[in-house]
């Protein structure tokens, strides 16, 4: 399987250059990311993979511009990322719904910069339970939902803004099995109806290879990228096809997990 | 922190102390075992209980106690409630106010009793005064606390949704907070009503369930002291499942497993 050349492409919508951060901790300095370069095309779907201490969550906190690089830049669109934005939605592993708001005021809760009034409000609101199907489920507490409703919730919550990038911080990574490849579905379905950049942070290799378009491999100290594999296989895909098992194991083989 | 009980099935073995401390007291009154002035019988208790009830004693006392506790509670936790907001907002004022706050708040709250009296006079003022400063200082202390420990995670939902910071102490911090402010507001009636039943004992002027105990002591009448004791109590009882009543209603959104 070829390894991405370094082809002409359009601008990345989202682009990490020559980036390290390294954190500090009683134990002296651990660098969580050594020298990574990362594009990610418009409205491509990337995943990153790698065991824990790769770095890709930190890449993903510091193009979602929750966090500042020590060295390198983070660019989004071409323009310097300074701090979070509406435009670049974020979705995290635990689905951090506001325990005290119902499903509809979680999912309205980003709206306020949209230039909505209060029908408006309640139309996109009602958009968005509809495209993650929680119907009927409008003014329950999050305490009520289950863990994939939650993070339906927390996925319409994230594309109320009109994002045009979508940063994915293991959002499947707390459902079950069954759970989490419906919801898989779901994001594939999301992103081809909206449209936007998606780059999903993820440490299940099969996940990774079922929703990209390229896989970036990282590896632990420092984090850096092993390898970028590019996925063309034809959607939809599935996961027994040979071409998919190969793919699969080419990545394994990048983690140094082909053996297990 | 909160600690608005559980209702709990009744169970009857709950009473078997009450019923041995009234079994107790009858035996030792009527058999004449204890001092007579102390251990009075059922019977002066209730006569006593009858003539405060006929001549309006009772209730004025009641009605005088809840007023002036009301007022007290109102003062002390608002402005605590406003001075524990700056400082659970504010590191400036946390850092400007908070020393003197703590160092201040080690002083009993009847110690200031001399300055106030100086400064109000020995009458209802100074009862208000010891009353708010009862349900003062724990409801700083709590919601400064609750301000400052808003999860992280919750904090940087706001930042990654853009919300101004007026929006995330609206929608994120005061929320997250409202467990810890009402667990000051529970703890701060607990003080205000023992600074309540204190003030009116020590100044004793006007009306109130305190200035029956004291006016009783001094006439040597203990059946007007078990009056008073026992209306405290379920005066206070009272207060404290109104304040759960309105937590459970206003708490709805941590669901049945959080109460």
């Amino acid at each position: 399987m070829a390894l991405a050349a370094r082809v002409a492409e359009p601008e990345p919508a989202l682009a990490v250059q020559r980036v390290s951060r390294v954190f500090r901790t009683a134990d002296g300095a651990v660098p969580a990311l050594s020298d990574v370069s990362v594009g990610v095309a418009p409205g491509a779907f990337v995943s990153l993979v790698g065991p824990s201490g790769c770095g890709k969550s930190t890449l993903l906190r510091l193009l979602a511009g929750l966090d500042v690089p020590d060295d390198g830049e983070v660019l989004f669109e071409g323009v310097p990322i300074t701090g979070p934005s509406l435009s670049r939605g974020m979705l995290f592993q635990d689905h951090r719904l506001l325990p005290w708001l119902s499903v509809a005021d979680n999912i309205g809760l980003g709206l306020h910069k949209q230039g909505l009034d209060a029908e408006g409000r309640r139309h996109r609101v009602q958009e968005l339970i509809d495209l993650v199907g929680l119907n009927g489920f409008e003014r329950a507490y999050p305490y009520q939902l289950s863990g994939g409703m939650s993070q339906r919730a927390a996925i319409a919550r994230s594309l109320a803004p009109r994002p045009r990038a979508l940063l994915l911080d293991e959002p499947l990574g707390a459902l079950d099995s069954l759970t989490r490849a419906k919801m898989q579905t779901e994001l594939l379905r999301i992103w081809e109806h909206e449209g936007i950049t998606m780059l999903l942070v993820t440490h299940d290799v099969e996940e990774a290879v079922y929703l990209s378009d390229r896989v970036v491999v990282m590896l632990p100290r420092p984090g850096r990228i092993a390898a970028t594999v590019d996925i063309d296989l034809p959607r939809p895909r599935h996961r027994g096809d040979p071409g998919f098992a190969r793919i699969k194991a080419e990545i394994l083989g990048w983690l140094g997990a082909d053996g297990l | 922190m909160a600690s608005f009980a559980p209702r709990r099935r009744f169970d009857a073995r709950g009473l078997v102390i009450p019923a041995l401390i009234v079994a107790g007291w009858y035996v030792v009154s009527e058999s004449g075992v204890g001092n007579g002035y102390v251990f009075v019988t059922y019977d002066r208790i209730w006569a006593t209980f009858a003539a405060m009830v006929a001549d309006g004693t009772l209730v004025a006392s009641i009605v005088g106690t809840v007023l002036r506790m009301a007022a007290g509670f109102a003062i002390g936790a608002g402005f605590g409630l406003l001075l524990g907001l700056a400082t659970g907002l504010s590191d400036l004022a946390g850092r400007v106010v908070s020393p003197t706050f703590h160092a201040v708040r080690q002083i009993a709250i009847f110690a200031w009793m001399p300055l106030l009296t100086a400064w109000l006079g020995i009458g209802g003022q100074t009862m208000i005064a010891l009353i708010a400063l009862g349900a003062f200082y724990p409801m700083v202390i709590n919601v400064e606390a609750g301000c400052r420990n808003v999860p992280g995670p919750y904090l940087e939902v706001g930042r990654v949704l853009e919300l101004s910071r007026w929006q995330t102490i609206r929608r994120i911090v005061l929320p997250a907070a409202a467990p810890a402010i009402f667990a000051g507001l529970e703890l701060g009636l607990a003080t205000a009503w023992l600074s309540t039943i204190g003030a009116e004992y020590f100044i004793a002027a006007g009306d109130g369930l305190g200035i029956i105990l004291s006016a009783s002591r001094m006439r040597g009448s203990m059946d007007g002291v078990i009056v008073g004791i026992v209306f405290i109590g379920l005066v206070g009882f009272a207060i404290n499942r109104l304040l759960a009543v309105i937590a459970r209603r206003a708490f709805a959104w941590r669901g049945e497993a959080a109460r």
